[in-house]
């Protein structure tokens, strides 16, 4: 059996769902966190899978700009959640309640 | 198609030139903060001088540079015409917090900057990545500017919701990226409308999923609902004197990001697209009005009241390129209103306070008539009472809708403005007809420092005169259109 260009479209759209899964599922904001880098990891096998099928490098290329904005965006997120839990030494989204109404 | 352009990257280039020199200058000088901020405001001026030339080149031949990349039109003009007008009068909101912050203000000028680059390219990308990249340049910025008082644990609650909600959005919005590149073959915005035009689909499904997810992201960064919950949070947990910026500013590159993928890209799509972009549009109208009444807290009144907002711009939006303009006049109008409201609060409240309960504004037109007159004004016209801004661009916008076909959206847009009046005038009430709250523990005499000053007269100007006379603005916003 030849593996298409679908299958790994499958794949990748089934790590999206597991990761938006994690993301409203889980309460521990690492984990949380850990979901979206699945989510962007699954957009970026669809962007080389669908580069690849299309002969465009276009594809290719985004991926490297969405690993480098993931990486910013964990230099920064790491630092928000290092700061909340200094205060409260809990990384759990749930103990967040300080603002509501 | 291919040749650089300077000027179309120019109001970005002197934001960012600003970011690098004050960060330079700060660790090699420790200069005053005053001086941080002249520079702020010399690059603010480069920005806007170069945003208005390229709106002179642009209006003539408009024209995508950079292989692709980036537009030079007079949308993109008009975005970073209106975006360093922004930044400029949010700069001297914020500026008293600016101050206290010491020896982080550098940090604190520069985000911003940042910030407005990011959402200046959100205005001007002519490609799904750089619209990623540009729409991450501003994220990232606000997510740092919501927690940036980090031993409050407002704001580290802020800025962690903010941060989480606006990441899983980003990557929302970038599956729908992918999924559109999967049907169409293109990144390119203009390629994909191109091949829209002239292909026909045999199977939509994956066009129509990524355009949808597309929606959603972006739906998220203007804080539409369903997608709102993280705005009230994050608008009152961000310090005041910086709550509205990150309201007006997110606003304003999101719905020119929006308005350019949905009308140009997807244009011949509108069929599909439009009835959501409706449905998201009377979601919002409806929850941000319903919500916003029961607040007695005024930061999460205001952020309740501008996911109503979200809503009536999009009720602009589902009349494609007609209801460009419209959508302009209104988040321009709607930008200044929010970060003028925004200011009033970081006053009454401090600049770095995060709660804001309306009790604080109880005989507040006695304690300081200035800010209680423009907070009047502000609420008069995100009310849409007639003679300001807010009126016209509602009429605007319901008129679009109507023209489209979609009078049920305006019509639940009207009904919701009248029901939204009880909570405007609630807090005029509260300002000129209740005597001083015996509770509250604000000084009884409120100083208004120079720049919020400058900021609150710029802010009751525009709101006043484009709701007198709209004719100059309408003129330049129904040329403001994509290339």
């Amino acid at each position: 059996m030849e593996v298409t260009a679908g299958w790994y479209l499958a794949l990748g759209a089934v790590l999206f769902v597991i990761g938006a899964g994690g993301m409203l599922l889980r309460r521990n904001a690492l984990v949380m966190f850990m979901s979206i880098e699945l989510m962007l990891n699954a957009v970026n096998l669809t962007f080389v899978a669908i580069g690849r099928h299309v002969g465009d490098l276009n594809g290719q290329v985004a991926v490297f700009f969405v690993m480098v904005v993931a990486a910013a965006e964990v230099v920064v997120g790491l630092a928000i959640m290092i700061s909340v839990f200094r205060r409260r030494a809990s990384a759990s989204v749930d103990d967040l309640a300080v603002l509501k109404g | 198609m291919t040749e650089i352009s300077y000027l179309a990257v120019g109001p970005v280039a002197a934001l960012t030139l600003g970011v690098v020199v004050i960060l330079l200058v700060e660790v090699t000088w420790k200069p005053p903060t005053a001086w941080l901020g002249a520079i702020a405001g010399v690059s603010l001026l480069g920005g806007f001088i170069l945003a208005v030339a390229q709106w002179v080149e642009a209006s003539d031949d408009p024209i995508i540079r950079f292989r692709g990349m980036l537009a030079l039109d007079p949308f993109a003009a008009f975005g970073a015409v209106v975006l360093t007008v922004l930044g400029a009068v949010a700069l001297l909101v914020a500026w008293p917090l600016v101050v206290e912050q010491g020896r982080r203000a550098a940090e604190f000028i520069a985000l911003v900057l940042l910030a407005l680059a990011g959402m200046i390219l959100m205005a001007a990308a002519a490609h799904f990545i750089m619209l990623f990249l540009a729409l991450e340049v501003a994220s990232i910025s606000l997510y740092v500017l919501a927690g940036f008082n980090r031993h409050r644990a407002e704001s580290n609650e802020a800025s962690i919701k903010y941060f989480l909600l606006g990441s899983f959005a980003s990557a929302v919005f970038l599956y729908g990226v992918a999924l559109s590149y999967a049907a169409t073959g293109s990144l390119s915005l203009y390629d994909t409308a191109e091949f829209l035009g002239e292909t026909v689909l045999l199977d939509s499904a994956a066009l129509l999923a990524g355009i949808g997810l597309l929606i959603v992201g972006l739906a998220f960064k203007v804080s539409a609902a369903p997608f709102h919950m993280w705005a009230p949070d994050v608008y009152q947990g961000a310090a005041s004197g910086v709550s509205g910026f990150m309201t007006a500013g997110a606003k304003v590159a999101g719905f020119a990001a929006l308005a350019r993928i949905t009308v140009t890209s997807y244009g011949p799509y509108i069929s599909d697209w439009a009835p959501a972009v409706g449905a998201i549009a009377a979601l919002s109208v409806l929850v941000g009005t319903m919500l916003a009444i029961a607040q007695s807290d005024i930061k999460r009144m205001l952020a309740y009241s501008s996911i109503a907002h979200a809503g009536f711009i999009l009720t602009g939006l589902v009349a494609g390129i007609d209801g460009v303009p419209y959508v302009w006049f209104y988040v321009v109008t709607y930008a200044f209103q929010v970060l003028g409201a925004f200011a009033v609060v970081s006053v009454v409240s401090g600049p770095s306070g995060a709660k804001s309960p309306l009790t604080d504004y109880a005989g507040l037109a006695q304690r300081a008539p200035v800010l209680a007159g423009s907070l009047a004004l502000l609420m008069f016209s995100m009310a849409g009472i007639p003679l300001t801004a807010g009126f016209l661009s509602k009429l605007y916008v319901f008129r679009e809708a109507v023209d489209a076909g979609y009078l049920w959206l305006a019509v639940l847009g009207a009904v919701a403005s009248v029901a939204g009046l009880f909570f405007y005038l609630r807090v005029i009430v509260l300002m000129y007809m209740s005597p001083n709250g015996e509770k509250s523990p604000a000084p009884t005499d409120i100083r208004v420092g120079d720049p919020v000053r400058l900021a609150l007269t710029s802010v009751a100007v525009v709101t006043l005169a484009f709701g007198i006379v709209p004719g100059p603005l309408l003129d330049v916003v129904t040329s403001a259109l994509p290339f």
